[in-house]
């Protein structure tokens, strides 16, 4: 079989035409994707200054741990290390945990505030 | 239209009065095209009906070359129409409209195909169904051309898809390439190298000892 033939066969096939209702179900599917609302975009330019803060602080705590842990390991062996450990860990955890009440309950008040100055401001919009 | 014979680059045998009309109608269709996407775009949904009607027989052609399933190649070609809906504000004017929504088909058809591969029967059984010799001898024309459909529905996807598309853009292969998405020397490789192929299954297809090349 020759080319020639081979397009000829190839370039005439017969056309098929779309069953009857076949535009009207497209343009059913597209009138449902435009009904649907576009979703939100990620606020990032919010979002960006706090992740920021966010990234900086793990960094610094992670620096510090760091440091720390290099000139214990300097300055004292094995069973010296796990007592000092010991006795530097207590007022950590304590200055830990005094600070996180702080920040909660500072938290905590910010959200109470937000949450009743945006019913506030709904209230005044109904 | 850049026409393209794979043996010698000749045009092929259409009149000139044939291209001019096509020509025409293809300059209306794009700038019927251009504005009913404008006006989509400035969320008149209701406009997307003159594109769907336009192109709806294409895109079904297109599909059913791919997948030779009517149910399957229509819901592609809705598909299809659904994704362009979606992307239509990527639509970079620098390419006619009709290029870009068959570049879109095209990769929507060769990815559902190898995700859902279509039912393809082996060379044997497509030589054991069609009637090789009609009762004169010769063979069946409508039976040859269907084993020959078959043959190309059966080759690597690579030659499969660049023949499909080279035979449904009438023999142009920048417009094959287009959409493709290869370079057009890439394109008549495959042609070539799927046609050389075809070539050599069709003797087992049709019954014909092969003749030996020289």
């Amino acid at each position: 079989m020759s080319h020639d033939e081979i397009d000829r066969i190839l370039s005439h096939e017969e056309e098929l035409l779309p069953s009857s209702g076949f535009a009207a179900s497209v343009m059913g599917a597209v009138r449902r994707e435009a009904a649907v609302p576009p979703p939100i975009p990620f606020p990032w330019k919010r979002a960006l200054p706090g992740l920021a803060v966010a990234g900086l602080t793990l960094l610094l705590v992670v620096l510090v741990f760091a440091a720390e842990a290099t000139r214990w390991g300097r300055e004292a062996t094995n069973e010296q290390i796990s007592v000092a450990w010991m006795f530097r860990l207590i007022p950590i955890i304590t200055a830990v945990t005094t600070r996180t009440v702080a920040w909660t309950l500072l938290a905590l008040a910010l959200t109470l505030a937000s949450v009743m100055f945006s019913m506030r401001l709904a209230g005044r919009r109904t | 239209m850049a026409r393209l014979d794979l043996d010698e680059n000749s045009a092929t045998g259409q009149s000139s009065a044939q291209s001019y009309q096509r020509e025409a109608s293809a300059r209306v269709s794009a700038s019927d095209d251009q504005a009913d996407v404008a006006r989509v775009l400035a969320g008149e949904v209701s406009a997307y009906e003159g594109i769907v009607r336009r192109w709806q027989g294409p895109l079904i052609n297109l599909a059913y070359r791919f997948c030779r399933d009517r149910g399957r190649a229509e819901e592609l070609a809705q598909e299809a129409f659904l994704r362009a809906y979606r992307a239509l504000g990527q639509w970079r004017q620098d390419a006619v409209f009709s290029t870009w929504l068959f570049a879109l088909a095209t990769n929507l058809c060769r990815s559902e195909l190898r995700r859902i591969p279509a039912r393809t029967v082996p060379l044997e059984d497509v030589a054991e169904r069609c009637d090789p010799r009609a009762a004169d001898g010769g063979f069946e024309d409508d039976d040859r051309d269907r084993a020959v459909r078959r043959a190309v529905s059966v080759l690597p996807a690579k030659y499969r898809e660049a023949l499909i598309l080279f035979y449904f853009h009438d023999m142009d292969v920048p417009a094959a390439a287009q959409s493709l998405g290869l370079p057009e020397g890439t394109v008549k490789a495959r042609l070539f190298r799927g046609r050389e192929l075809l070539r050599g299954k069709l003797p087992q297809l049709l019954g014909v000892p092969r003749l030996k090349e020289a």
